[in-house]
């Protein structure tokens, strides 16, 4: 409604006077009639805030480990009303606050000063705060950063605009910048002689140095916290931490409180009063009944962290943390913030910084400890690896023949031998790359990727009938579950192998495969293209192994490997006898090159091998067009 | 209209903690419109009969003793230990560390079998200890608050914070910093830090929190190069972390 006061607010410009020390110790004597003038002078060996009764010991330029002004803006044993027992209990309201000019506060505190106003002033004001507030000016001055502080991360080392005030030192004296209509309005009354004075210009921004920064922008500190909840590191901290609350009861921008009532020694009165409390303290987070919601330092200290640096930040884009370095100067335990938060964000942020970019690509050495020829176009090779795998039967590896390139060979050995260390591979010379694996022998090095693909889920074959139907090579990829069943044979029911080849000398690990039929652990049959050579083997393809077969496909899972046209025929023949669609699995193989589901080379219709198989329950491909004619 | 019944017992101690009483001075002559001090040797004489509110000073050291307690115990509806001897066995603890024999001896050149005691024990070694008022000496303003709690009906609070707190509130600068090693991180506050006020460091007299963090405080010890046998030595002092011999 008045325009004029209105006009005034609006055009409040700041002014710079030059100012003498002198000149301040006479405004600090004027101020003292009508405030309590508040100032950092020396008591008892130590620099501290307090009341200023000699102006020539106020000191102007102090190290920034003295204690914050919180203590006057929002005291410990703060008085909120008093109250009279006896009878009705009678209220009595506090009195009015106490008009006061805090003469000396650093950048970091005038912004921690506006984290409290954004906090408190937040929904219902707190009236006692507001009131201190309204009552209190405020006179910023200069200062030097020291080893713990890191203002200069946070954006508080610098400050516009939040004082009444400001006394910049320069060399002959001071200048003083006027912040607000009331520090304007205080320079008149009290000191007319520098009010009246012509006007200076600004000073340049003065650069300051702190030897600790955080290692990433401060915008980057609530994300960042927002991905590290569960890490060790706050387990960390919480082995170090006292939980003796010196990081919140020195933390300029810190009020939590508790509310407690203190009664007069006659018992007939007495006041409510707050005090400080601290999230780091037992008790804080204690409920009736005795449970504690945040229970141990390590809880506690994350809390303090994120309130300060993601919760607070996300309601009020202001950091609550102002830099000023006090909770870690004072830890006993030295729990520092910015080391805490840049070793989170180098962990963190960066995770592939250890490894180099391509690290996934790169293969480890392994020695060629074998090389057996198991055909005439086919050998297995032993190979030692450095570090051990951990692997399904039916899952590949990516052989790497340097200059030659990369290619997947099914892993034919089980995961129960060896530890891990010593895989089983057999490889058909079809290639350039596999005809040069060829001419390797013991001693040699190639290199190994993997494993890749998803196995056989074992536990979908123990307790029940296990029909293997191999076809040419698909015998390897069968192989590894097969081993993977002899080392646990008494765990599973009948097993039967069903294994068609080209002819008596394609047909791989005969011998073996012999031996276990002999032994009672299987129940092996063959069959070949080509008739000739010293057996008397039926001729044909796998189907006419299922001839007179007695099979209770109810509670049998079966497993077919072979090329692709074998499952045309061999799918529906299955299905057929009654097996469950789940309980057949199939070994689809296509061109897998990265292994890890991007070249993009291995797809049928939606799905990527390498990532879903190359084994596969039928009923996971039923619906793919490109995988197997029904 | 009936004032509670109090008494002032004491043992084997320096009548220290009944003295900050008496300290009191003008705030005591306040108390006495809400209480009856019925027994207070070191104040009136004459006594017995029952009690609200026993405080209890000393530790208990002979037969006799222990008898005495017994009967306190009896008398009285609550019974409070008043001071680390009482509380934990405070300095007198320090006596289990000879024989009885060799402690008089030591104090009096000769060994004095009518002179010699059992080891001293806190109060809770023997009786049932209902509250306490822990210090060597107790704070008066302790007393006070804890007192008026049991007058209310409500059972005492003492600050579940350490030593710690106080200091910061005063501004007092921290004795690790001039690298002496303070047990105040796992004392109990209360105090309001008197003894680094007056430019010592603290010695655990008020005995430890009740959840004090002692990996973290062990290793701050051993960073500032204390043995393992020099950090049990300063607990030694006031039998910290001592609780009433339980």
């Amino acid at each position: 409604m008045d325009r004029a006061a209105v006009r005034t607010e609006e055009a409040f410009v700041t002014t710079w006077r030059s100012i003498s020390r002198a000149e301040i110790e006479l405004l600090v004597r004027s101020l003292n009639n009508a405030y309590e003038v508040v100032g950092v002078q020396e008591r008892q060996g130590r620099l501290t805030l307090d009341r200023v009764d000699d102006p020539a010991a106020l000191r102007l330029e102090f190290p920034p480990h003295v204690h914050s002004p919180k203590k006057f803006l929002f005291p410990n044993w703060e008085k909120l009303f008093r109250f009279r027992l006896g009878g009705r209990v009678l209220l009595e309201p506090e009195k009015a606050a106490l008009p006061r000019v805090i003469f000396g506060m650093h950048p970091c505190d005038i912004h921690a000063v506006r984290v409290l106003d954004d906090c408190l002033f937040e929904g219902e004001a707190d009236s006692a705060y507001r009131a201190k507030r309204e009552a209190t000016l405020l006179v910023g001055v200069d200062c030097v950063p020291d080893e713990h502080c890191f203002c200069t991360s946070m954006g508080t080392d610098r400050v516009a605009d939040g004082f009444d005030l400001f006394l910049h030192r320069v060399e002959n004296g001071y200048l003083v910048q006027s912040g607000s209509p009331r520090g304007k309005a205080l320079l008149t009354r009290h000191a007319p002689q520098v009010a009246a004075r012509p006007a200076e210009s600004p000073l340049p921004l003065q650069l300051k140095q702190c030897a600790i920064t955080l290692q990433f922008p401060v915008e980057s500190l609530a994300p960042l916290l927002g991905g590290v909840y569960d890490h060790p590191m706050w387990k960390q901290i919480g082995e170090r931490c006292l939980g003796c609350g010196a990081c919140t009861l020195l933390c300029p921008s810190c009020y939590c409180f508790n509310v407690q009532d203190r009664l007069d020694l006659n018992l007939e009165g007495g006041e409510r009063v707050r005090t400080w409390d601290s999230c780091q303290f037992d008790q804080f987070t204690k409920v009736a009944g005795g449970a504690d919601f945040r229970a141990n330092q390590a809880d506690r200290q994350r809390h303090r962290f994120f309130r300060k640096y993601k919760y607070l930040w996300e309601k009020h884009q202001r950091t609550a943390c102002v830099g000023c370095g006090r909770c870690s100067r004072e830890c006993l335990a030295r729990i520092e913030p910015a080391t805490v938060l840049n070793d989170l964000f180098t962990e963190r942020a960066l995770p592939e910084l250890a490894s180099a970019p391509g690290a996934e690509y790169q293969p480890q050495l392994a020695e060629i400890v074998g090389a057996q020829p198991l055909t005439a176009g086919e050998k297995l090779f032993r190979l030692h690896l450095p570090q051990p795998v951990a692997f399904q039967p039916g899952t590949f590896m990516e052989v790497s023949v340097f200059g030659l390139g990369e290619a997947p060979i099914t892993i034919a050995s089980a995961p129960e031998s060896a530890g891990g260390s010593d895989l089983e591979l057999v490889v058909r010379a079809a290639g350039n790359l596999t005809r040069a694996l060829h001419r390797l022998k013991a001693g040699d090095m190639v290199g190994v990727r993997g494993p890749f693909g998803c196995g056989f889920p074992l536990e979908e074959f123990v307790g029940r009938d296990v029909l293997l139907v191999a076809g040419g090579m698909g015998m390897i990829t069968l192989r590894s579950l097969l081993l993977s069943i002899l080392a646990r044979r008494e765990e599973f029911g009948r097993v039967l192998l069903l294994y068609g080849g080209r002819d008596q000398d394609a047909l791989l690990f005969r011998d073996d495969l012999l031996a276990w039929h002999r032994g009672g652990l299987l129940d092996c049959r063959f069959v070949v293209n080509a008739p000739g050579g010293d057996w008397p083997l039926p001729v044909g393809d796998v189907t006419r192994l299922f001839c007179d077969l007695e099979l209770a496909p109810q509670r049998t899972t079966a497993a077919v490997s072979g090329p692709p046209a074998m499952y045309r025929f061999i799918n529906p023949l299955l299905l057929r006898l009654g097996f469950e669609e789940e309980r057949v699995f199939l070994n689809l193989e296509r061109h897998m090159k990265c292994g890890l589901g991007k070249c993009g080379k291995c797809q049928i219709n939606d799905i990527c091998v390498c990532q879903c198989g190359p084994i596969f329950p039928y009923s996971r491909v039923r619906h793919l067009r490109e995988a197997i004619e029904r | 209209m009936n004032k509670p019944r109090i008494g002032f017992f004491d043992f084997t101690g320096c009548e220290g903690c009944q003295l900050t009483v008496l300290n009191l001075e003008e705030q005591f002559l306040e108390l006495l419109e809400l209480v009856e001090i019925v027994e207070f040797r070191e104040l009136l004489s004459g006594g017995g009969g029952e009690l609200a509110i026993a405080f209890v000073e000393g530790s208990i050291t002979t037969d006799e003793q222990a008898c005495r307690l017994r009967t306190i115990r009896a008398r009285t509806r609550t019974l409070v230990a008043l001071g680390a001897c009482a509380d934990t066995a405070g300095v007198n603890a320090l006596a289990g560390l000879r024989t009885p024999a060799e402690l008089c001896a030591e104090v009096y050149a000769s060994d004095a079998p009518h002179l010699q005691t059992h080891p001293p024990q806190a109060l809770a070694a023997l009786v049932g200890v209902d509250h306490r008022i822990p210090g060597c000496p107790i704070d008066g303003r302790e007393f006070l608050g804890v007192l008026q709690a049991l007058l209310m009906g409500r059972p005492p609070e003492l600050p579940s914070f350490s030593l710690c707190v106080e200091c910061k509130l005063a501004e007092l600068p921290c004795s690790f910093e001039s690298g002496t090693v303070c047990l105040g991180p796992v004392t109990r506050a209360g105090c309001d830090a008197l003894c680094i006020r007056g430019g010592d460091r603290c010695r655990g007299c008020r005995g430890l929190i009740d959840n004090p963090r002692s990996g973290p405080y062990h290793r701050i010890l051993e960073e500032n190069g204390l043995s393992a046998e020099e950090i049990l030595r300063e607990f030694r002092t006031f039998n910290v972390p001592g609780k009433g011999g339980r």
